[in-house]
């Protein structure tokens, strides 16, 4: 068959999913249940993987090597039917690296963590999908096809958050996140309209020569392009359209949390940038707005975490504040038009995908083990929430997890030498190098604000490695070896990346070249 | 000695701590003895191999590497460097460090999470020497955040006591706020410089436009100041007095406060020329001697007289790299190392078996601790600067700088030893020589015929320092012929006219410098005895203490303030998250608006 | 005024009202009506620009597209409300008010 790789892989993940929910169903009715659902969804996670290393093959095999330095390259791989276009470059790999590695540790991870629960064959079967719209979300190609996965994005996303559907808080935030989403989708397609009126195209590549060639610039795709960021910013909570992540993200069962915070913020940021490249020709203005909200996300973020006390919710903050310092890293690096910004933004996404990934899958770990002193999760009544005391001493217990969660912490705060210390070091060399005072303030707050961070971070590790133990804890039950696999693995990727960052090279540099080329610099 | 043994040794030094740390760490807290004994193993370990790198054929320009591996294209070569500046400071962190750790066997004995805690002195000791070893200004960086990070985690070590983990967060902070300074300095010098080397920036230094190198000497000089605890930023050493003692005396004594001179002392050539730079430098210098001095006399805790005093001395340090001393205050720092370590260890064998830290609860304890009185006397002794210990020396030489340096510096730095003199008598008689105030009679210990018991392992330490106090000033000479040779960028300011065999002799002892001090030392103390004898209470009051009060009182306010501050500000941000649908959708219109305006407005 | 400035008119009138009752509706089912009116502005303005620039059969396939995807979604929030309708026994946004700050 003539299909590239990368659609393979798109349509084998979402395709395999009614299976593994079918296989599931039928589980459930004959009443065996042998997690026939969890196995069959691993395995079809392993059958992508091999997809993706044809896809990778394919990638670096036709010269888009680390050692290209051709500043036209824009595709790799296209497709087309019609007139919709899948293009896979620097970002798609990128986006899809980090989704497949995060989905299978959520997937493993599951096994006990939703376990028999109601629901768990919809669980997998929903991951699947969510795991190829996003790939897909990363390759589109046209206008119409980025909107369509990011819709098919959130739409997967709706029931994964409300997976604990008697729960009315959870309930409470389904609802938030699922208007506020929609909203924005109806102004991405506004823009859309606009965009298609001025150009009469829907590719990419094709409006940004329109818009490049046309006589004289237009108020038209400065709102449009207004719409894409109020549109998509929704999803990457740009403050001030944050509102609905803290309680999705806090609400959401652990791996659903992880791959919210890791994953569909940062698919969301590359749809934005993926539409914006569209209307490639202001992209200074962009930066700037870029900058603009991140150093908003910045402050807001970390502030508001330093009154949590809800852990989940803690993590949830930090994520805006994170979100924060990935968008001044690419708004500097459109701004001043250069490659390595660009590349340290991409870092920190990559960097914040696994330590804020990991942090989730922690807490989902400990909360395990101490639900059953909290109530069972999902039930109407006596939902009590894990508090930063109720894991006063729990490194006595859990020390693996402690210490893993411990790490993802530290290098969320930006202590070298984890990851997060380098991801940042990147943005601000990168920013410093512009020599722009305003550019210089801006890496001020984000260092400042780093500090701040530290504020929260570090009273929770201490928290942790208290001798007097919480009664939920010392009540705890252990955690099985399935959830911690996942947690090891991830944690030592941080303390290598921290260490030898040049090794996430083969993914971050192709995505900042590829952005770079997209917005035609 | 081989050179080729060179960068076993630097591994050993920086290393072995580290394994130590990871292998203490996996180590379980039921096996005390063998956690004592790996723990003792390891840093003396990193000692001797520190000691070794004193030999001269290991001595390696500033210019030149004598450990390197390359580590990509952000980061550059990993170096190391073992010139003057770094070794010493090696070593003192390495051989106080293991003295620090066999203290601890004592100590420490009973404690719980023992694992914990010697896992990260052994991970700060690793750290602090990677920190004056590295020839990188980004390792410089990661190892300074790493002693930032182990210095919370120690402070904060009985994380069951609020006020333990509030004293470390506020550590935390303000030193992170430092950081943040030497991270923006480091930034903005690497988007400028070819590489990320120690050596790069010394030597190209200065042809970086003057407003960006005063930036980078600004921002280095605010981490300094947040690290070495100097006014205003000094705020956080008091409070993390609450470490066990063994903690305070390593790393709030003589390793870790001792960075931020360190980073002055090290990047002193290319700030020079900097505008103001050194006039700021002698003045924070000076504040924090004279102010903590001056505050010294008003507490009763006794630690915390020794952090003041810290605070004080470092402010001599500072200022001896802001007049160009670089040795003088190199030798001062090596000396007050040791003198004050010694100090510290030996109040912690005295708040250990006594179980207080209040002066006003002791008294009598030159009777009945007289092992520890005898070593805690003689680091007082050299804190004062009596000859011929070595604090004398170091002090004179300092004081002589100062001396042909600027007639007014000269005079603030002796009214300032005078002070050292008044506050380190009082604290040395409240402690020894006189009976508990009668507020405090109630504890029976010290009224009791009991002889406290010193665990020799604490005993060990001590006796070890004030043998060095004795006699380790005989290395003055070598020490400045050894600067001198390997810092390139720094020799103009060594001993500038002064030949290094000089140092020792009765031509400094009979200086004018020497001798001012000296009496001023001897009248200070003569005052105290006097106050003693005229019966007037041992807490120093009248309208000057007021004002140092009130003073002291106002930076703890500021700091607390600026916190409440934040905490405020983010309560008021708190209020968006209303959790009203309408509400969120609204912003969401907002935004829209807002941008859209901005947007098409402009245009 | 010509038929393309009327339809415009026309659109972003609909989208007012649907944006109208999306800040002021309290009632969760007036909310999903009136995200329903947004999307069918925005179908609209889809169409009209397709229209507008010749690629008539494009936009109305993307339209068709577009209108699948939000009842599927539409589906989805419905459900949502029938489940808080279950457990809560409201359908008043503000009193669905517990997580804050």
């Amino acid at each position: 068959m003539g299909l590239p790789p990368f659609v393979w892989l798109i349509l084998w993940l979402i395709l395999s999913a009614p299976f593994v929910y079918i296989i599931g169903r039928i589980d459930v009715r004959t009443g065996s249940r042998r997690y026939l659902a969890h196995w069959l969804s691993l395995l079809c996670m392993a059958l992508a993987w091999v997809a993706f290393g044809r896809v990778l093959t394919d990638f670096f095999g036709a010269g888009n090597s680390t050692s290209d330095v051709s500043p036209d390259f824009v595709s790799q791989a296209t497709w087309r039917l019609g007139a919709i276009t899948m293009r896979f470059d620097g970002l798609s790999l990128l986006l899809a690296a980090l989704v497949l590695t995060l989905t299978t540790a959520i997937l493993i991870y599951s096994r006990s963590y939703i376990g028999r629960s109601e629901g768990a064959e919809k669980h997998y079967a929903l991951l699947l999908i969510l795991c190829g719209v996003m790939i897909g979300l990363g390759s589109a190609g046209d206008l119409f096809n980025l909107w369509l996965w990011f819709e098919a994005m959130a739409i997967a996303s709706y029931p994964l958050v409300v997976f604990y559907h008697r729960d009315r808080t959870s309930l409470e935030a389904g609802i938030k996140y699922l208007v506020q989403s929609s909203a924005g989708s109806v102004f991405i397609l506004l823009g859309i309209s606009l965009v298609f009126l001025s150009t009469g195209s829907l590719d990419v590549l094709e409006i940004r020569q329109a818009i490049e060639s046309a006589p004289t610039g237009t108020p038209l795709w400065v709102i449009a392009g207004v719409l894409f960021f109020i549109g998509f910013g929704i999803k990457v909570a740009l403050v001030p359209l944050h509102t609905w992540l803290p309680d999705a993200h806090a609400q959401a069962p652990s791996g659903i949390s992880a791959i919210l915070s890791a994953v569909v913020i940062e698919a969301g940021l590359i749809a934005l940038l993926r539409a914006l490249s569209a209307l490639g020709g202001a992209s200074s203005t962009w930066g700037a707005l870029l900058i603009g909200f991140g150093v908003l996300n910045m402050i807001l973020g970390n502030l508001i975490a330093l009154r949590q006390k809800q852990v989940k919710r803690l993590l949830a903050f930090s994520s805006i504040s994170q979100v924060g310092y990935m968008v001044v890293g690419i708004g500097v690096a459109l701004y001043l038009g250069t490659t390595a910004g660009s590349q340290a933004g991409f870092f920190h996404l990559l960097s914040h995908g696994l330590m804020k990934g990991l942090a989730f899958l922690a807490v989902g770990a400990l909360l395990f083990a101490v639900q059953h002193g909290l109530g069972e999760p999902g039930s109407e009544e006596n939902h009590h929430s894990l508090n930063i005391e109720d894991l006063n001493g729990a490194a006595q217990r859990y020390p693996i997890i402690v210490l893993v969660f411990s790490l993802a912490l530290l290098g969320l705060g930006g202590l070298p030498p984890l990851v997060g210390f380098m991801s940042k070091w990147q943005i601000m060399v990168a920013g410093a190098q512009a020599n722009d005072t305003i550019i210089l303030i801006v890496l001020l707050i984000a260092g400042l604000s780093s500090v701040l961070s530290l504020g929260y971070y570090a009273p929770l590790i201490n928290a942790m490695y208290r001798r007097n133990q919480a009664t939920v804890i010392s009540q705890g039950r252990s955690v099985p070896l399935s959830m911690l696999i996942p947690l090891i693995v991830i944690g030592i990727s941080i303390v290598i990346l921290g260490i030898v960052p040049i090794l996430a090279g083969w993914l971050t540099i192709p995505a900042a070249r590829a952005l770079m080329a997209a917005f035609g610099q | 000695m081989y050179r080729e043994f060179l960068p076993y040794l630097i591994f050993l030094t920086i290393g072995t701590p580290w394994i130590g740390a990871f292998i203490v760490w996996v180590t379980s807290d039921n096996r005390p003895r063998a956690l004592n004994f790996l723990a003792s193993a390891f840093s003396l370990i990193a000692a001797i191999a520190a000691l070794l790198l004193l030999d001269q054929s290991q001595w390696t320009a500033t210019n030149e590497v004598s450990f390197q591996l390359p580590m990509g294209p952000f980061i550059g070569d990993m170096t190391f460097v073992a010139d003057g500046l770094g070794v010493y400071l090696a070593v003192i962190a390495t051989v106080i460090g293991s003295l620090t750790v066999i203290f601890s066997i004592g100590y420490m004995a009973g404690s719980a999470q023992l694992s914990r805690y010697y896992a990260l002195v052994l991970l700060f000791i690793g750290s602090m020497c990677g920190l004056v070893l590295s020839g990188n200004l980004l390792f410089l960086f990661l190892f300074w955040e790493a002693t930032a990070f182990c210095s919370y985690a120690l402070i904060s070590f009985h994380n069951d006591d609020p006020k333990a983990v509030a004293a470390g967060i506020k550590a935390l902070i303000i030193t992170q706020l430092g950081g943040v300074g030497l991270l923006i300095g480091i930034v903005i010098a690497a988007a400028n410089l070819p590489d990320l080397q120690v050596s790069t920036f010394l030597a190209q230094s200065g042809s970086l436009p003057s407003n960006i190198l005063a930036v980078i000497a600004f921002s280095f000089l605010f981490a300094a100041i947040a690290k070495s605890a100097q006014v205003p930023l000094h705020v956080w050493l008091p409070d993390a007095m609450e470490a066990p003692t063994p903690v305070s005396a390593l790393i709030h004594a003589a390793t870790m406060v001792n960075a931020g001179v360190y980073l002055l002392a090290r990047f002193y050539p290319s700030f020079v020329p900097v505008t103001g730079w050194t006039t700021i430098v002698i003045t924070v210098g000076i504040l924090s001697a004279l102010l903590a001095a001056g505050m010294a006399i008003m507490s009763n805790d006794l630690k915390r007289v020794l952090a003041y005093s810290t605070v004080s001395q470092l402010g001599y340090m500072v200022t001896g790299v802001g007049i160009g001393a670089i040795f003088q205050s190199q030798f001062y720092l090596f000396s007050h190392s040791i003198f004050k370590a010694l100090l510290f260890l030996g109040a912690g064998a005295i708040i250990h078996e006594l179980g207080t830290r209040d002066m006003r609860e002791m008294g009598n304890l030159w009777k009945r601790m007289p092992q520890v009185a005898i070593p805690f006397l003689i680091g007082a002794a050299a804190l004062v600067g009596l000859p011929f210990f070595n604090g004398y020396w170091s002090k004179e030489l300092l004081i002589e700088a100062a001396f042909e340096y600027n007639l007014v510096v000269f005079g603030l730095l002796v009214i300032g030893a005078g002070i050292t003199a008044f506050y380190a008598s009082r604290m040395c008689w409240m402690v020894f020589f006189t009976k508990p105030q009668a507020a405090f009679e109630s504890f029976a210990p010290v009224s009791s015929p009991h002889r406290p018991h010193v665990h020799w392992s604490m005993l060990l330490a001590i006796f070890i320092l004030a043998i060095n106090v004795l006699f380790a000033w005989l290395t003055a000479g070598r020490f400045a012929l050894w600067l001198r040779a390997v810092l390139p960028y720094h020799a103009p300011y060594i001993l500038h006219g002064h030949d290094p065999a000089t140092l020792i002799s009765w031509a400094t002892i009979f200086s004018i410098s020497a001798l001012a001090t000296l009496s001023v030392t001897i009248l200070a103390i003569g005052a105290w005895w006097w106050r003693v004898r005229s019966d007037r209470p041992a807490d120093v009051s009248g309208r000057m203490s007021l004002a140092i009060r009130w003073l002291d009182f106002a930076f703890n306010r500021s700091v607390s303030g600026i916190a409440s501050v934040t905490m405020s500000a983010a309560g008021l941000l708190q209020k968006t998250q209303t959790g009203q649908l309408n509400w969120n959708t609204v912003g969401i219109a907002m935004a829209l608006i807002a941008l859209l305006i901005i947007l098409v407005g402009i245009r | 005024m010509s038929v393309t400035q009327a339809l415009f008119a026309g659109i972003i009138f609909i989208l007012a009202i649907g944006l109208y009752g999306l800040l002021a509706s309290r009632h969760l089912i007036k909310v999903v009506i009136s995200l329903q009116i947004m999307v069918k502005s925005a179908i609209l303005a889809l169409i009209a620009a397709g229209q507008a620039v010749g690629q008539i059969n494009l936009a109305q396939s993307v339209a068709l597209t577009v209108i699948v995807v939000d009842t599927i979604a539409a589906v989805l929030a419905l459900a949502l409300i029938v489940q808080i309708k279950h457990h809560t026994g409201g359908l008043d946004a503000a009193e669905l008010n517990r997580l804050k700050h």
